[in-house]
């Protein structure tokens, strides 16, 4: 699967449904302590999201030692 | 087009006697739900949070919550979680507040969003004050926590199963899970009793879900067996700790284990510690949610029940008495069984009523004479059969019992009478069942409504006595005025100190909890802080008893008082919203004045905080000779002098004795 645009906009739809949180597409390389209003629970309820968006089961080790939310989506889209 | 505002006040009421207050019709309570939105409706939490309204629009989130479950309703859940409490406050002072520390063994974040959601579901607010993870015993053992210094109303420390096989050894077997679950037990033991003598609240633990993965690893059935009957005993006496402790209540999480929650996420158990899965938590928020209701004094107290299709399968009017399906057939033995349960729930207390579109008098043959019928007319205070819009008859029933309409769970199986009753009557729980009527006892069941504490003596007559109050009402209106009336109604009251072993103790705090109207300044007593205000030798606690020609009403209401030199101050005065307006109030006051003029006491003061329901006693002292003394912005006192006590209503059997 190529990541493009498209699938990037679909991630961030996501990712702003699952936390409320108005993440903008230049916010996806900061650091997650960066992202304004950021809390570890998302990552948990991101990676369930994700999975049942994908229907592929995401490597919690690996998703669990991103540093930004690009890393998740790398992950997300990754073959 | 059906009518969509909300129905004329029809309800019947009492009308005013002496000692009644202003004319504010009971019933009239309002529920969060119900005010105006001040914005244009929006149709969900998340609009509402993109607007940035969600903090101004609060009272319209319960609504909205309503048919929301699963992950829509968490993550609604996450959206509230992110306000700050206060800035709600700021903008709807009266919203009830809860106070909900949230410890326990694992990581409790994915706690947060259920929970916010559950209590707004119920219009009230969570303010939480969450703990470190794995910190419970610190934060439960040290009076000087941060757990504490939150003052919680609820203290919610929750248990899993790592808390037992992260102390097992490897290999372990039977007898080191008996071994590490009796020290836990103990250590919980000790916890709950300083929770007790720390803290005013009430603490909630809960069992331990027993994984496979635990099972699993003893390969002989033998030993296999051993562990189970381990757990369970641990679990057991996990539960009878409540025996002991009266501010602790332990959630037994097993029925919703065996109802398809999985207890536990692989990957989140292992990778993140959270050793209970989103989806259990979710089902454990709904629990507190409704003990969180109880604890708000919000508790629902009636049952209202269609019957076409929801008492019974078919439809009487076509199908006729001898054709409707209440037993023996595939729909008639699903239908009796939800009659049974409506049943088993009257008996513990809730009122049962019916509100049908059915003609009457083939009503009440049914329930008089069907030989196959489970529900009688006995277990129900009321039956409703008319063609008027199903929320005129609940508002109506609601004046008539003289409790507010969102007191009342509602069941029917017509999505269109359904949707007009959430509609007309926010407050209202409405249950919608569907043409499976298997489902009926589920669906009911899948709320704890009717959650309580503790049940006391009162709650298994109510049936009776408020279909004995309905009686009087019917019969006063056969009177020309209110005095022929109460002097018929021959009504004795004995005021009497509560004292220890007190029998009457569980009761007078349950008034406290439930009792909305008639509270003069609705300070909630859980049995603990009642119990030590027995052992306080400066308060004395009253009860108010009475009793009238068609029967006993029980414990109906209760005085706080406290002495102090030479002032008496009532602290708090309510009663049953069942027997006021019949001068019972002004009869109790005339005594407690008395006693304290006779015991040497020089003024007396009278205290009342003003609530969304209680509008209705704002004017009791100064109309009972008080005069205005302080006020604070929530709490308005006044005193007597003393000079000129008010006799008691002539129509009154009075019967005092103060004297602790």
């Amino acid at each position: 699967m190529i990541p493009t645009d498209n699938f990037l906009d679909d991630f961030l739809d996501l990712v702003r449904d699952e936390t409320g949180l108005p993440v903008t597409a230049e916010q996806t390389g900061l650091d997650l302590d960066q992202v304004p209003g950021w809390d570890s629970v998302y990552l948990l309820s991101l990676v369930v999201a994700l999975e049942r968006r994908t229907g592929r089961q995401l490597s919690m080790p690996d998703v669990l030692a991103v540093t930004s939310l690009r890393d998740i989506y790398a992950l997300a889209v990754a073959s | 087009m059906p009518p969509t505002t909300a129905p004329p006040a029809t309800g019947a009421r009492p009308a005013a006697a002496p000692g009644a207050g202003p004319d504010v019709r009971p019933g009239a309570g309002t529920e969060p739900a119900a005010e105006p939105a001040t914005g244009a409706p929006a149709g969900t939490v998340q609009e509402l949070h993109r607007a940035g309204r969600l903090a101004a629009d609060y009272p319209a989130v319960a609504g909205l919550l309503t048919d929301l479950a699963g992950a829509d309703l968490t993550r609604a859940g996450q959206l509230l979680a992110r306000l700050d409490p206060a800035e709600v406050l700021r903008a709807h002072p009266d919203t009830p507040a809860l106070t909900v520390a949230v410890t326990g063994h694992g990581t409790l974040s994915m706690l947060t969003g259920p929970l916010t959601a559950e209590l707004a579901r119920h219009g009230l607010l969570l303010r939480p004050a969450l703990t470190d993870f794995d910190s419970y015993v610190f934060e439960l053992g040290d009076p000087g926590s941060a757990l504490y210094a939150a003052d919680p109303d609820l203290a919610l420390c929750v248990l899993d199963p790592a808390v037992i096989a992260d102390e097992l050894p490897t290999p372990w077997g039977p007898d080191d899970v008996d071994r590490v679950f009796a020290a836990k037990l103990a250590l919980l033991d000790g916890l709950a009793g300083r929770f007790a003598a720390t803290a005013r609240g009430v603490l909630v633990l809960n069992t331990l879900p027993l994984p496979r993965r635990l099972t699993g690893q003893l390969i002989d059935h033998g030993s296999r067996a051993r562990l189970g009957a381990t757990w369970r005993d641990g679990n057991a006496a996990l539960l009878r700790l409540t025996e002991r402790h009266p501010a602790l209540v332990v959630l037994d999480l097993d029925p919703l284990v065996a109802d398809g929650v999985a207890a536990s996420d692989p990957r989140q158990d292992t990778y993140a510690k959270a050793h209970l899965s989103a989806e259990l938590l979710a089902g454990y928020a709904r629990e507190v949610g409704h003990l969180a209701r109880n604890v708000a004094g919000k508790a629902k107290k009636v049952l209202v029940l269609d019957l076409d299709g929801t008492t019974w399968g078919g439809i009487l009017g076509e199908d006729g008495a001898a054709g409707i399906e209440v037993s023996d057939s595939y729909r008639g033995t699903a239908h009796r069984n939800f009659q049974r349960v409506a049943k088993q729930l009257g008996a513990q207390g809730v009122l049962l009523a019916v509100v049908s579109k059915n003609e009457l008098e083939p009503v009440r043959e049914v329930l008089r004479d069907h030989p196959d019928m489970t529900l009688r007319e006995d277990d129900l205070v009321r039956v409703v059969a008319n063609w008027r819009p199903k929320h005129d008859n609940l508002t109506e029933l609601a004046g008539a019992l003289n409790l507010g309409v969102d007191s009342f769970v509602f069941v029917d199986d017509s999505p269109y009478e359904c949707g007009l009753v959430r509609h007309a009557l926010p407050g209202v729980a409405v249950v919608e069942v569907d043409g499976e009527p298997a489902l009926h006892v589920p669906k009911l069941l899948a709320d704890g409504w009717f959650d309580t504490r503790a049940l006391t003596a009162e709650d298994r007559t109510r049936v009776a006595k408020y279909r004995d109050e309905l009686v009087r009402k019917d019969f006063l209106d056969s009177f020309d005025s209110i005095a022929d009336y109460l002097r018929e109604l021959r009504v004795s009251v004995r005021l009497a100190a509560v004292t220890e072993p007190a029998a009457d103790a569980a009761r007078v705090a349950q008034l406290t909890l439930r009792t909305n109207q008639f509270n003069l300044t609705t300070e909630r007593l859980q049995p603990p802080q009642l119990h030590g205000l027995l052992a306080d030798p400066a308060a004395t606690v009253l009860a108010v008893h009475a009793r009238d020609r068609f029967g006993d009403n029980g414990l109906v209401g209760a005085a706080i008082l406290r002495r102090d030199g030479a002032a008496l101050h009532i602290d708090n005065f309510l009663l049953s919203c069942r027997v006021f307006a019949r001068g019972i109030e002004l009869a109790c006051l005339s005594a407690v004045l008395a006693h304290a003029r006779a015991t040497g006491a020089a003024e007396v003061f009278g205290a009342y905080r003003p609530t969304a329901k209680n509008r209705m006693v704002a004017s009791f002292y100064p109309r009972n000779g008080f005069q205005p003394h302080a006020e604070d912005g929530t709490r308005r006192t006044f005193r007597h002098d003393l000079t000129e006590i008010p006799a008691p209503p002539a129509h009154i059997d009075l019967t005092a004795s103060l004297e602790g």
